[in-house]
C-alpha cells in the first residue's frame, strides 16, 4: 500500500466508522514510516470533517458521528505518542469535562467529549460524580481553557454553581470558561450561575466550545 | 416512483369471536332468504331468476335461498392482482398485506394556492394523482374529488385524469351505468392493452355502493355487472346508518350491510362466475340530536374492524374505510385521534385495501397537505403492525453484552446498522436546521412537502399514442351520452 492509500485509508475508515481498521492503519502507517502529523491532519482531521459534513447533509445519524470519532479516538492513541519532541498536533483548546457530584448520568457528557475530542479539543474526562474541586484542580493540571460541567438533576445543578464560584477562588477564572449542559439545564440558568454558555446537545456542545476559545464555527 | 409500501401485520385483532362471525353471517342468510334485497334492474332481476332467486317483479325485492348464496359466493376468489402501468404498482390480494388508497370523491378543495374553499375541479384530480404516484403509503388512487368542471362525463373524466398523472392502480367510484361503464372499459384496454390482457391484469378497479337498507342502485347495479363480465374488479361498499338507515346496534348494521354488499356480489357471480369481486361496509352512526351523518364513533370503528373479518369468511377480499374522518381542519386533535382509531382498527383487523387517506368532513373536502399528515399516521400503523423482531439480531444479545452496565449503545456498529430503520416522524421530528433558522409550524412544514412534491415528482408519462386515445373515448362518449 503506498503512503497515499494508507492515509486515503486512514480517512476511510473515520468516515465508516471502524475503530479497528483505524487503529491497524494507524501502526501500518508509523512501520511505513509515515510521519504521524501527517496521518492526523490529512488523514484524521480530513475523515471527521467529511462525517461532519455528511452528518450536516441529514445523510448520517448521531451514531456514525460518535463511531466516527471513536475511530479518530482510536487511531490518535496510536500516533499521538509517536509525534516528534517539537511536534504538537494542532488542538483547538484543552478540555476538562465531568458530571458533578452526587449525579451518575454519563452519556450525554461522554458524547461531548466524543464531538469535543472529533473536532480538534483535547479532552480530560473526570468522569462521573465529580466535586466542584475536582473540576478545577484537573484544570490547572491540564492548563485548561474549558470547563464542561454535566448535571442531568435538579438537586445536582447547584454543583455547577460551585464550579463558577470555586474557580473564582482559585484564580482561574480569567483563563478558564465555563460551559454547562443537562436535561434540565436553560440558558436562565447558566446566565444566573455565571456560566459561559449553555449548550443543550452535543453538536451545539461543538458550536460552543469553538465560540468560548474564539475560534470560527 | 419511490416503491409502495404496503403493510405487512405480524399480529392481527380479532373483534369478534368464531361463534360471534357464524351468528352474523347466518343472520345475513336469514335475511336475504326472508327479508331480501331490493334490486331496481330488469337485468338484474332476470338474471335472479334465472338462477333460482325468489324475485317480485313488482316490488323489485330479490330473496335468495342460502344454497345459491354460498355456492355463488364459493366461485368468487379470494386471491388476484391489481396493477398499475409501472414496474412495483402491482397489488397482491392475498391477505398477507394491507393496501391504503386515497379517500373520494369530495366536491370541494381547499384550493393549493390561495387554500380557499372552492367547487372541487379535474385539475384537482390530476394533482393528487401525482401526489399520490410519489407517496410510498398510497398503493392505489381514488379519484379524490369530483371533476366538476367536467359536466356530466366527470366521472370518465376523473378516470382520464388518474391514469394520465399516476402509474398506480386507479379504483373508480364514480363511472356508474352500463354505458359510461363501457367507457371506462374502453379506457382501461388503452391502458392495459387490450380487452384479454386488462382482464388478466386489471389497471383499474370498481367500488359501488349500495343503498341502505337492503338497495341497490340501479346505475351501480348495471355498471357493476358490465365490468364484472369483463373481469374488472367489483366492490360493494355498504354504508349503514346507525338510527336511521340501519339499525342502532353494530351488529344489526353489520346485517344489514352484510346483505346489502353479498347479494350484489352474488349477482356478479351469477353473471361471472370467478369474477373477481370484494366486500366493503363503512358503517356510520346518526346524532341523534340532529341526524347529522357521524363516522367517527367507537362503534363504527368496531363495525370497519368487524366487516373485514366477514369480507374474508365470505372468501373475498377486503375493502375498509380508514382516515376520512368528521374533522373539518387538518392538523387537529380531532382528526388525529379519529384518524388512528379509523385506520389502526382496520389495518390490525388484517384488510387486503382500505381507503383513506387525505379527505376531511367526512370524505367531502380535499385539503390538499392532509394526505401528507395521513401519510406519516399511515408510516406509523406500517411499523406498528409488523410487530417486533425476535431474531438474534434483533434481541442484539451480543451488543447488550458488548456494552454492558452503564455504557452506552451510540458507537456499536449494531446501532448503526439498525438505527436507519426506526421510522422517526418527519412532521413532528424534522431535521432542525443547523444554522439555528426557525423550525416552520407543522403544518406550512406539511404544505412545503406537498408543494416539494408536486414541483418535483414527475409520474412516469402515459404514451402520447395512449392520451390521444383517452380524449378520443371521451370526445366518443360525449357524443353519445352529452356533455
Amino acid at each position: 500500500m503506498s503512503k497515499e492509500e494508507i492515509i486515503t485509508r486512514l480517512a476511510q475508515s473515520v468516515i465508516d466508522g471502524e475503530p479497528e481498521d483505524a487503529v491497524e492503519l494507524a501502526k501500518q502507517a508509523l512501520d511505513e514510516g509515515l510521519d504521524p502529523l501527517v496521518c492526523i491532519n490529512q488523514g484524521l482531521t480530513a475523515g471527521i470533517n467529511r462525517v461532519g459534513e455528511l452528518f450536516a447533509s441529514g445523510e448520517y445519524f448521531l451514531p456514525d458521528l460518535i463511531i466516527g470519532g471513536e475511530a479518530m479516538k482510536a487511531a490518535l492513541a496510536v500516533l499521538e505518542p509517536a509525534l516528534a519532541g517539537d511536534q504538537e498536533r494542532q488542538i483547538l483548546g484543552r478540555v476538562v469535562l465531568g458530571t458533578v457530584r452526587g449525579d451518575l448520568h454519563e452519556i450525554g457528557k461522554t458524547l461531548v467529549g466524543t464531538m469535543l475530542t472529533a473536532n480538534g479539543f483535547l479532552v480530560t474526562d473526570i468522569g462521573i460524580d465529580k466535586p466542584a474541586a475536582d473540576f478545577v484542580s484537573a484544570a490547572r493540571e491540564a492548563n485548561a481553557t474549558l470547563i464542561g460541567a454535566s448535571a442531568l438533576l435538579t438537586t445536582t445543578m447547584p454543583e455547577q454553581q460551585k464550579i463558577v464560584e470555586e474557580l473564582k477562588e482559585a484564580g482561574l477564572r480569567d483563563q478558564v470558561r465555563v460551559m454547562i449542559g443537562g436535561a434540565p439545564i436553560t440558558q436562565g440558568w447558566a446566565d444566573k450561575i455565571g456560566a459561559d454558555g449553555y449548550a443543550e446537545d452535543a453538536i451545539s456542545a461543538v458550536a460552543l466550545a469553538k465560540q468560548l476559545v474564539g475560534v470560527p464555527v | 416512483m419511490p416503491s409502495i409500501k404496503p403493510i405487512r401485520p405480524r399480529f392481527h385483532l380479532e373483534v369478534l369471536s368464531a361463534t360471534q362471525r357464524e351468528a352474523i353471517k347466518s343472520a345475513t342468510l336469514r335475511v336475504l332468504e326472508q327479508t331480501g334485497v331490493k334490486f331496481p334492474s330488469e337485468r338484474a332481476l332476470r338474471v335472479f331468476a334465472e338462477h333460482g332467486a325468489w324475485v317480485d317483479m313488482a316490488t323489485q325485492i330479490v330473496r335468495l335461498p342460502p344454497d345459491l348464496v354460498l355456492e355463488a359466493m364459493g366461485r368468487a376468489p379470494r386471491s388476484y392482482v391489481l396493477t398499475g402501468r409501472a414496474e412495483g404498482t402491482d397489488l397482491t390480494l392475498d391477505g398477507t398485506c394491507s393496501y391504503f388508497g386515497t379517500d373520494g370523491c369530495g366536491t370541494e378543495t381547499l384550493d393549493f394556492t390561495t387554500g380557499e374553499r372552492r367547487p372541487s375541479c379535474k385539475e384537482d384530480v390530476a394533482r393528487m394523482a401525482r401526489v399520490v404516484d410519489y407517496l410510498p403509503s398510497v398503493a392505489f388512487y381514488w379519484p379524490m374529488v369530483s371533476a366538476q368542471d367536467c359536466g356530466r362525463l366527470a366521472p370518465l373524466h376523473e378516470l382520464d385524469a388518474s391514469f394520465n398523472s399516476t402509474a398506480k392502480h386507479v379504483q373508480t367510484e364514480t363511472v356508474m351505468g352500463a354505458r359510461p361503464a363501457q367507457y371506462a372499459l374502453r379506457m382501461g384496454e388503452v391502458i392495459a392493452g387490450d380487452r384479454e390482457r386488462m382482464r388478466a391484469r386489471p389497471p383499474f378497479s370498481v367500488l359501488i355502493c349500495t343503498i341502505a337498507p337492503l338497495g341497490q342502485d340501479k346505475e351501480g347495479i348495471e355498471a357493476g355487472m358490465v365490468y364484472a363480465e369483463a373481469g374488472i374488479p367489483v366492490g360493494f361498499m355498504a354504508m349503514p346508518n346507525m338510527g336511521s338507515t340501519a339499525p342502532a346496534v353494530p351488529g344489526g348494521a353489520l346485517v344489514v350491510g352484510n346483505a346489502e354488499v353479498v347479494s350484489a356480489l352474488v349477482l356478479m357471480q351469477l353473471v361471472a362466475p370467478g369474477a373477481p369481486v370484494f366486500h366493503s361496509i363503512l358503517a356510520s352512526v346518526m346524532n341523534p340530536r340532529t341526524a347529522e351523518y357521524i363516522v367517527s364513533t367507537p362503534e363504527k370503528y368496531l363495525c370497519n374492524a368487524a366487516a373485514v373479518h366477514m369480507a374474508h369468511d365470505w372468501g373475498v377480499p377486503s375493502l375498509a374505510g380508514g382516515f376520512g374522518v368528521d374533522a373539518a381542519e387538518p392538523a387537529s386533535w380531532q382528526l388525529g385521534r379519529d384518524s388512528v382509531y379509523s385506520a389502526l382498527m382496520c389495518t390490525l383487523a388484517g384488510t387486503d385495501m382500505s381507503v383513506g387517506l387525505g379527505m376531511l368532513g367526512a370524505s367531502t373536502l380535499l385539503a390538499p397537505e392532509q394526505i401528507i399528515f395521513d401519510d406519516e399516521i399511515y408510516h406509523t400503523h406500517r411499523i406498528l403492525a409488523e410487530g417486533i423482531d425476535t431474531s438474534s439480531d434483533g434481541l442484539a444479545l451480543d451488543v447488550i453484552a458488548k456494552v454492558g452496565p452503564r455504557g452506552h449503545f451510540l458507537a456499536q456498529k449494531h446501532t448503526r446498522r439498525h438505527i436507519q430503520d426506526l421510522w422517526i416522524p418527519e412532521l413532528t421530528h424534522p431535521r432542525q436546521p443547523l444554522d439555528g433558522t426557525p423550525m416552520p409550524g407543522i403544518q406550512p412544514r406539511a404544505k412545503a412537502k406537498l408543494d416539494s412534491i408536486l414541483a418535483e415528482h414527475q409520474p412516469q408519462p402515459l404514451e402520447e399514442a395512449a392520451q390521444a386515445e383517452l380524449r378520443t373515448i371521451l370526445e366518443a362518449a360525449a357524443q353519445e351520452l352529452g356533455s
